[in-house]
């Protein structure tokens, strides 16, 4: 290095010769960092998308059970309607226990959070299986029914608890998870 | 002594993780003058250098997860300005390397010397350097990168980042001399 760089690089800092409108460019990235913080969650968390992807199986599902249970009577149709039923039943269920093998695989989330939504869930799903021995036995009981649509609002609710506290936890101060 | 420049406002980068507005203000606060000047050198235009300024933070603290303290956080940011103020040059096909473009390796030391320096001669000089030979300049003598990274930076070798900065030196100190 000659003089002339050395002296460029030892006065450096008198090449800073400029001063930013510090409080214009701030309000500028205020601005777009509340505009990110009001994206929908799921459009920037994966869970979310499973939990996006759920409420609607589940509702699709409901929806079809309503269908079918007031659109058939024969025992015919009634056959036809339970094995229907049985395969929708099935596929979701296939589905569902997808995505819980999701929450289970996401490093990101807490070992204690997620065993506690997976016990709620294993609720969920015996309370759901009796229900659903229920509805084999009358396929128009609306109060089953009833009851199964409250079993997918719980598991919908406990998803979104779950969703809740991932937030939260990114808003307390923790440094178990950086790399130093 | 390493680890303490290495985690300067480690406190404030954790707090702006956790997206605490305050934090990432006071981060903001340290950093804006410096990453303002750097876009300014390298884009000559209040406007522009403002909107890279502003564009560098917003994405500094969006992914600000995915810093991980290999660098300080002041050149991280840098580098996310320097990055930014370059594709800025390319879109608006402002030339980042000299346009005789042809390598040739310089062995040969500039023999050509200022005899007095002058510290407004030299920032006026830069000034009116050729958009290609003030990057090379801007990024060797005042950002403190070395010839790779200038390489990894500009899409170009080594041997041309040497060869560049020796012209654009000579070059510099050239006007220098007769202002």
């Amino acid at each position: 290095m000659d003089d002339f760089e050395k002296y460029i690089k030892e006065n450096k800092h008198q090449f800073d010769d400029y001063k930013a409108n510090r409080s214009k460019m701030w309000s500028h990235i205020e601005s777009e960092l509340e505009i990110q913080k009001g994206i929908p969650l799921w459009r920037k968390l994966p869970l979310l998308k499973i939990a996006a992807s759920i409420l609607i199986l589940f509702g699709t599902f409901s929806t079809i059970n309503f269908f079918i249970t007031s659109g058939f009577n024969t025992s015919d149709q009634n056959n036809i309607v339970h094995q229907e039923l049985r395969d929708i039943d099935n596929y979701y269920r296939d589905l569902v226990s997808f995505q819980v093998q999701l929450v289970k695989n996401n490093p990101k989330l807490h070992p204690k959070d997620k065993k506690e939504f997976l016990s709620f869930m294993d609720e969920l799903d015996e309370e759901y299986k009796t229900l659903k021995l229920e509805m084999t036995k009358n396929l128009n009981n609306e109060y089953i029914l009833e009851a199964i649509v409250n079993n997918y609002k719980k598991r919908i609710e406990l998803i979104e608890n779950l969703l809740k506290q991932i937030n939260d936890s990114k808003n307390l101060k923790s440094n178990d998870s950086y790399i130093l | 002594m390493e680890t303490n420049i290495l985690y300067t406002h480690k406190d404030l980068v954790e707090q702006s993780k956790s997206g605490d507005r305050n934090s990432q203000y006071q981060l903001y606060e340290l950093y804006v003058d410096a990453m303002y000047n750097i876009s300014m050198r390298m884009l000559g235009i209040k406007e522009d250098a403002e909107d890279i300024v502003q564009e560098s933070f917003i994405e500094a603290f969006k992914n600000l997860k995915s810093f991980r303290y290999e660098s300080t956080f002041g050149s991280w940011l840098k580098r996310i300005v320097i990055n930014k103020s370059i594709n800025y040059l390319k879109l608006k096909k402002i030339p980042l390397t000299p346009l005789d473009q042809h390598e040739y390796h310089i062995s040969e030391e500039i023999n050509d010397q200022v005899t007095t320096i002058d510290i407004k001669k030299i920032k006026k000089g830069i000034k009116i350097l050729p958009d290609g030979y003030r990057q090379i300049i801007n990024l060797y003598l005042l950002e403190g990168y070395d010839h790779v990274e200038i390489a990894e930076i500009l899409g170009i070798t080594i041997s041309t980042s040497k060869s560049q900065y020796h012209r654009a030196k000579k070059k510099l100190i050239e006007i220098v001399k007769i202002l």
